[in-house]
């Protein structure tokens, strides 16, 4: 087939940059979650312990203003509180560093149910704490009892619905104990308000501690039972996510070891071949007639080629293990195609293809070995479907603003437009490809696509049967 | 003329390698399991084992024969290995990291399977002769 002058329009498809889930056939384990769920209470603990940080520097904060700025606080009717503002700081900082060791243990060396406890832990000294903070600011004549509310949701985004009603009982306790013990004399504080008449005429009321009391947990059990029902729906989600990623990565690393076994499996019986192939070749075993020297050449010459296939198998299988994750470096890409090209040079001599290069400087952040089974893929495909005596050129464009554009041009025999969104498919080969080159495994596009989608590399393809096919590769900045 | 040692499950492939190396004028011996080789070095202390890595019952038998050899036998510890691995080992799938370790998998060389056999005869030779060389 020759290049022709048809006037037939090229087709362009563009490989999509997205790669398709992929489908888990692994049974789910409900223990097997486990981990997952630990690491992300390992999560909170961090996040919770990170925030008490905060609560530390505002007690501390609203100490130093009482020392500070006294008469500021006066003139706005407020008593300066200076004592046990210090005094909670102190004691949260103390816990907090508690917690922050053990956090950091279990993390290294996660124990059974290590972070739950933490987190209770965490909850019920906060708890105590703001009890402490509610009692001195005044229980009933200021709103601080709305601050156990705070602690009720986070043990509703923390811990299942049973726990967290748990938490909401302990909240209510704690300030009914803080209001009953007051309310009994049995401890004393005059409150945030320097007024002493406006705490005695609220608490004098025979009913108002009562109703604030009776309000408060009315409130506490409602935000539990909104926070808790909505928190359970989106914790079932995390742990949907959770579960399907930890499936997905169990099936990806029995797929790669089902993938090593395959490969050893036909590598080993396949090395015996054309090891004995060779035997008879080498004249190992006598001398062969000239008809038995061809079939045992053809012989070899078939091994050899699978032995590529097997090669291509073992790259796609390296592209897609979730385990490997080689380091990326700059790379000149110039270079990396002139590698690519010389490559392919044998089997372009052994065709009569030329293979025209016009290559501008150009650098790409990427993993070396994968560009060029990339590049030699590309430029391979365009050589093996050109026509005898056929013209590749190769193109590398260096544009800053955009990244570099590497071009592979053939006069060769073309693809159809429908089968181009087919081509990158595992093992897919178009019908005139295999009756132009039998030898064809349909995997050096595919690798093509995992390199590309994994290096965020677009790939558009531009052909028609007879006219040749462009491929265009822009890699990424940077 | 050396005495060479092939430990590989495939009888097949290790009389095509016998072949060419006893032609090469060596004398050769196959085992076709790791426990058979360990009695046969024992026995007979080669001047070189080529050595499958994959076996019917440990898919590491190959690892582990080399690793017995450096560690627990004083009179094994430096025979020179030729690996033989249909396992590419550039892409060390479902391997453990101690296996494809370079500095902690003590072997000479690694060939992947299917092999040149000229490519073989020549490796062996370079290994027989560093090892000549470092004795002399």
């Amino acid at each position: 087939m020759s290049a022709s002058t048809d006037p037939t329009p090229r087709f362009v498809y563009e490989l999509p940059l997205a790669e398709p889930a992929p489908s888990s056939s692994a049974s789910a384990d409900p223990d097997a979650a486990a981990p997952w769920r630990e690491a992300l209470l390992i999560g909170n603990v961090l996040w919770f312990v990170r925030l008490r940080w905060a609560a530390i520097a505002s007690l501390a904060s609203f100490g130093l203003v009482g020392i500070a700025f006294p008469d500021l606080l006066h003139s706005l009717g407020l008593r300066p509180q200076v004592d046990w503002p210090f005094l909670a700081a102190a004691l949260l900082l103390l816990a907090n560093l508690g917690f922050l060791g053990h956090a950091r243990l279990i993390v290294r060396n996660p124990l059974r149910r290590g972070a739950i406890w933490n987190l209770w832990t965490q909850i019920v000294a906060d708890l105590l704490v703001l009890t402490m903070v509610v009692h001195f600011l005044g229980s009933l004549e200021t709103p601080t009892a709305f601050l156990y509310l705070a602690h009720v949701v986070l043990a509703c985004i923390f811990f299942s619905r049973r726990q967290s009603l748990i938490v909401a009982a302990i909240a209510g306790g704690l300030y009914a104990t803080c209001v009953g013990m007051e309310r009994l004399h049995i401890i004393q504080t005059p409150g945030i308000y320097l007024d002493p008449l406006l705490r005695r005429t609220l608490t004098d009321q025979p009913a108002f501690p009562w109703v604030t009391l009776l309000s408060a947990l009315g409130i506490y059990f409602v935000v539990w039972f909104l926070a808790s029902h909505l928190s359970e729906l989106v914790r079932g989600q995390e742990l949907e996510l959770a579960e399907a990623n930890r499936r997905l990565t169990v099936a990806q690393r029995e797929k790669t070891r089902h993938m090593l076994r395959t490969t050893h499996e036909l590598k080993a019986p396949f090395a015996a071949i054309a090891a004995n192939a060779q035997l008879l070749l080498k004249g190992h075993c006598g001398i062969l007639s000239e008809q038995a020297t061809q079939v045992v050449a053809r012989i070899a010459a078939r091994c050899r080629r699978l032995a590529v296939e097997i090669q291509e198998m073992l790259q796609l299988a390296n592209l897609q293990s979730a385990e490997e994750h080689p380091t990326p470096t700059r790379l000149d890409v110039t270079e990396m195609v002139r590698w690519a090209v010389a490559r392919v040079g044998a089997v372009a001599q052994e065709r009569r293809v030329i293979v025209e290069e016009a290559l501008s400087p150009a650098t790409i952040v990427a993993v070396e070995d994968h560009i060029k089974m990339l590049l030699t893929n590309i430029i391979a495909n365009a050589v093996v479907y050109s026509t005898e005596g056929g013209i590749v050129r190769v193109r590398c464009e260096g544009t800053p603003a955009d990244g570099p554009v590497v071009t592979v041009e053939d006069e060769g025999i073309g693809i159809p437009a429908e089968k181009l969104p087919r081509i990158f498919d595992d093992y897919y080969r178009t019908e005139e490809a295999v009756r132009h080159n039998k030898d064809s495994t349909g995997l050096g596009l595919a690798i093509v696509r995992h390199v590309a989608t994994s290096h965020r590399i677009r790939v558009r393809v531009e052909s028609a049967p007879g006219r040749g096919t462009a491929v265009t590769l822009r890699f990424p900045t940077g | 003329m050396s005495y060479l040692l092939i430990v590989d499950d495939d009888e097949d492939f290790a009389t095509a390698v016998a072949t060419v190396l006893r032609a090469k004028g060596h004398e050769v011996r196959m085992e076709l399991e790791p426990s058979a080789a360990v009695r046969s070095m024992t026995e007979r202390r080669p001047d070189l084992l080529l050595l499958d890595v994959m076996f019917p019952e440990d898919s590491t038998g190959g690892f582990e024969l080399a690793r017995t050899m450096r560690w627990r036998h004083e009179n094994l510890k430096t025979v020179p290995i030729l690996m033989l691995t249909a396992v590419n080992t550039r892409f060390p799938l479902g391997f453990s990291e101690k296996d494809i370790d370079d500095d902690w998998m003590p072997v000479t060389e690694f060939l992947e399977k299917p092999v040149d056999l000229d490519v073989l005869a020549e490796r062996v030779e370079t290994i027989l002769a560093g090892r000549q060389g470092r004795r002399g």
